[in-house]
């Protein structure tokens, strides 16, 4: 005998149909990779804070350029996963 | 897992569907998903904000950098100050505290009276011979004024003195 079930959120048609298998880990390793790197950038401004307030201007930019290349790299992960990932759950 | 068993779901009449369905049409598995999607764009975007600050730093510390400031002021006569005491004053302007100390082997330092943390007053403890800050335990070295203990990273901002004719002279307070 054929079995219904419902589940337990709010479905409506269409909807039932999951992310690919391994697209979620996928997903919350850049997740987990960008919040890491969103640590050293933070520790990056606060060397270029000291450096400003202590009036030196040395190196400060290579610190500026560091943050941008990370950044960087976050975008085109961002465009990356947006292209390979696809599917009513990407909006 | 997540899901329970329905038997009556086939004879049900189909629900119709709300506004936020509508606007939401995921199922529960993939809210989840968005939702580590949504993280990952802000995260881009607090990524891209952490760049645009570390960035006007860099450019405000190339277009205008912290100077010295102050100009040549008298402080007090050295033969008021002996080995071990210390002069409270302000410097450069009225609202700017300032220190001034005769080191034990008689020779002054001068320090700017704000704590590099966060802008507390500090003094000088004779009896450790360090400077203090209250506020959140912060030391520093009395002979440098670089930091010992506590939150304070960089060295206190030094007053250059001079002794001229028996009298001590501020002359510029140097960021540092």
């Amino acid at each position: 005998m054929k079995k219904s079930v419902l589940p337990l959120s709010e479905t409506i048609g269409g909807s039932s149909a999951r992310p690919p298998h391994g697209m979620g880990a996928i997903l919350l390793a850049a997740l987990l990779l960008g919040i890491l790197l969103m640590g050293l950038q933070l520790w990056l401004l606060t060397i270029a804070l000291d450096l400003y307030l202590s009036g030196q201007t040395a190196g400060i930019w290579e610190l500026a350029a560091l943050s941008g290349v990370i950044f960087l790299g976050g975008v085109l992960l961002q465009m990356a996963l947006r292209k390979t990932i696809t599917g009513p759950w990407n909006r | 897992m997540g899901f329970i068993e329905d038997k009556e779901a086939e004879k049900r009449p189909r629900r119709k569907i709300t506004r936020w369905q509508a606007l939401f049409p995921f199922h529960w598995d993939a809210d989840a998903f968005v939702m580590r999607r949504d993280l990952l764009r802000l995260a881009v975007q607090a990524s891209g904000a952490f760049f645009a600050v570390t960035a006007g730093l860099a450019g405000l510390g190339t277009l205008w950098p912290r100077k010295a400031r102050g100009a040549r002021r008298p402080i007090i006569e050295a033969a008021k100050l002996k080995p071990g005491d210390v002069h409270y004053f302000s410097y450069p302007t009225e609202e700017d505290p300032a220190m001034l100390l005769r080191l034990k082997d008689g020779k002054f330092v001068a320090y700017s009276g704000r704590c590099t943390h966060l802008s507390c007053a500090v003094y000088y403890s004779p009896k450790k011979e360090q400077l203090i800050c209250p506020c959140h335990d912060g030391c520093f070295e009395a002979r440098s004024g670089v930091p010992l203990a506590g939150p304070p990273q960089r060295p206190l901002p030094r007053v250059v003195v001079q002794e001229d004719g028996g009298m001590i002279y501020a002359i510029e307070e140097q960021p540092r």
